[in-house]
């Protein structure tokens, strides 16, 4: 059920974490965000380590994943879960500030399921947020429990 | 209609700039047989100089071709002096022959004489074996001295007067005969005794003495000759030599300069080049941490106002909300000049693509995707059939989206805006393109700050936008290799000119 899925946000930067955050909270979605502060946490929580060892089992409905971030980069985290047979049905959403074209091409040939641009003007960025957090936090139907990719 | 002559002088930004005065160090100094006593030049300077003007290519030409001539030369001067060597050998083994055809001759005679004058005393036929000999042998004697002096004609006589003594002398050696056959040993007593034929015999002793010494004379001057020549060349050989050793010297040092100019330049592009690729590549990171680092911020400062200004509340008076308001705004407008910025970054490293773009139908396209921002706007379109270019449809599509929209912009105080875009000349090199509007216009002291980044020509609160629009149609045009320019009035209107190359410029 997509309602009791969590929606993992990887974000390093606190403001834009609260910004997101508002956003959720306005389509009364933040109860269902994780908040990851770098791409290491990130793998943490997909594989049940560290902090996230007693965390109840399952994947995330979908993963908001910033380009940039410390220790382990957006691209590196889209890299290990789309090389990993369980995560790899994981949506994962590219959610950056960077236009740059190289970066859109190697997000999408790395598997990424969307790419959205970080709009400078709030309200962009509100409504972008919420219709994504709606789209694939409620909308959207997530692979089944324990469902691996053919290859 | 068009004022070609100002608009062809508004291309380059440094037009815009007054005529400043010459400075003195550029003023053409006056002649100089007017202080310093004029020297006449020496007469090699003036080759020399004309030599300095020359390319390297055509030193290098006119270097060989010395060497080419002065070979020529060397070799026909040779061919003839050895022709002539080959020539007085030839001639030298004739005069041997004749000299010894002749004393052969000398000494046949002399024996037919003796042997006649044994005969006319003893009457013995045995004797007359020599005589006989001699009969038979002088026609071929005379073809064979015609053969060796053919050519001389002063030996020539010498050989008639030769054959007439010797018929002389034959025949009077048959008469003597004939004497002792008819009347014995008595008839011919006293030219038995003398010799029937003394005084031609003598003058046959003279005329081979004269045409051999004639002989040994020319000889010697052949031999002479041969020596001079052989001397002359072989100095013309040496000298020959010297001075195409000394030319190809030259044509290899100015070859080896021009190769290690060549060499200096080509490292020293080939430095700048990886300079410019290591700036290159900075460059793009800047922009890469431009476009995702100082964006953020800005992100931020809108969000938070937002925020702020819904946690107040209704309790936000009006100049609270304003402010606010303006935090807003700037912020959103530095995302736009950082886009804007980005953008002409990109346009300027971007790999182009040469395809034909048809500008009729990019100029439609762009008008459609325009049409809500152009919803409530009176705008008389006059659009010419516009020509096929080479060139890259997306960069070229901004060229116009931007020509278009600031016409749009810079009308929106007429009451009805009138565009035009029309070609405004054609060439065998260049299709120029004009945009046309009657909008604001602007001061051609101005023109040619338009084209810069960052210029605008007015206030923010008259017109929007950040500047860089036209900056990038430039950059675009030249990648293209084409130009732009503009003309207008203050409140008369504004034209912009693109021109384009038919062919794909060399990349």
């Amino acid at each position: 059920m997509t309602a009791t899925k969590p929606i993992l946000l990887a974000e390093d930067n606190p403001r834009d974490a609260e910004l997101a955050l508002a956003a959720m909270e306005e389509q009364r979605i933040s109860d269902k965000v994780v908040l990851c502060h770098d791409g290491a946490e990130v793998l943490d929580y997909l594989y049940c380590r560290g902090q996230f060892k007693s965390r109840l089992k399952g994947n995330p409905a979908v993963v908001f994943l910033d380009l940039k971030m410390p220790k382990v980069n957006g691209l590196e985290v889209l890299r290990t879960i789309k090389a990993d047979t369980n995560l790899k049905p994981i949506p994962v959403v590219m959610l950056t500030s960077s236009r740059e074209e190289r970066d859109l091409a190697e997000s999408y040939a790395l598997g990424a399921n969307a790419y959205v641009v970080k709009p400078v003007e709030f309200h962009q960025f509100l409504s972008a947020v919420k219709e994504l957090g709606t789209f694939w936090g409620v909308i959207n139907e997530p692979p089944p429990e324990g469902s691996r990719s053919s290859n | 209609m068009f004022d070609r002559e100002s608009s062809s002088s508004m291309e380059s930004p440094t037009n815009d700039q007054p005529q400043v005065p010459l400075a003195p160090a550029e003023k053409p100094t006056p002649p100089a047989t007017g202080t310093v006593p004029a020297r006449p030049d020496p007469f090699w300077r003036t080759p020399i100089m004309w030599f300095r003007t020359l390319t390297i290519e055509r030193r290098i030409l006119a270097g060989f071709s010395l060497v080419f001539t002065g070979i020529l030369v060397i070799s026909a001067v040779s061919y003839r002096n050895t022709s002539v060597l080959i020539a007085n050998s030839g001639l030298d083994t004739r005069s041997h022959e004749l000299v010894q055809l002749l004393s052969t001759i000398d000494v046949t005679m002399d024996e037919a004489e003796n042997s006649h004058r044994r005969y006319l005393v003893t009457g013995e036929a045995l004797y007359l074996e020599a005589y006989k000999t001699v009969v038979e042998q002088k026609p071929t004697f005379i073809t064979y001295l015609n053969d060796l002096t053919r050519g001389m004609p002063e030996q020539q006589h010498r050989v008639d007067l030769l054959n007439q003594m010797m018929e002389r002398q034959v025949n009077a050696e048959a008469d003597a005969i004939a004497q002792r056959d008819e009347g014995g040993f008595e008839a011919v007593m006293k030219m038995a005794l003398e010799g029937a034929a003394k005084q031609e015999l003598g003058a046959i002793h003279r005329i081979i003495a004269e045409m051999e010494s004639y002989e040994r004379q020319a000889l010697r001057r052949r031999v002479m000759e041969s020596a001079a020549s052989t001397t002359n060349t072989i100095v013309l050989l040496g000298i020959g030599a010297l001075l195409q050793l000394v030319l190809l010297a030259s044509v290899y040092y100015l070859i080896r300069h021009d190769i290690t100019e060549r060499r200096r330049v080509a490292a020293e592009l080939k430095l700048r080049g990886e300079l410019l690729a290591a700036a290159n590549k900075e460059l793009e990171a800047f922009s890469y941490s431009v476009s995702h680092d100082l964006r953020a911020p800005l992100r931020h400062i809108d969000g938070y106002a937002s925020l702020l200004r819904k946690a107040v509340g209704e309790s936000l008076n009006e100049k609270a909300a304003r402010y606010l308001q303006t935090i807003s705004d700037s912020a959103k407008q530095m995302g736009q000049l950082i886009d804007d910025l980005l953008v002409f970054s990109r346009m300027g490293r971007q790999e182009m693509l040469h395809t034909t773009v048809n500008l009729d139908q990019l100029v439609k396209a762009i008008l459609y995707d325009l049409r809500l921002d152009l919803q409530g706007r009176e705008i008389s379109w006059t659009i010419d059939t516009l020509p096929e270019v080479s060139g890259d449809p997306a960069m070229l599509r901004q060229v116009f989206m931007n020509l278009i929209t600031n016409a749009v912009k810079f009308t929106s105080t007429r009451p009805i805006a009138k565009i035009e875009i029309g070609v405004d000349r054609r060439t065998s090199a260049e299709v120029v393109i004009c945009v046309r509007d009657n909008g604001v216009g602007f001061d051609m002291q101005y023109a040619a700050k338009l084209f810069g980044v960052f210029q605008r020509l007015h206030r923010v609160d008259e017109f929007e936008g950040t500047g860089i629009g036209l900056a990038n149609v430039r950059r675009i045009v030249h990648r293209h290799g084409g130009r732009t320019w503009a003309e207008g009035m203050p409140d008369k209107g504004a034209t912009f000119y693109v021109a384009l190359p038919t062919r794909r410029p060399r990349s």
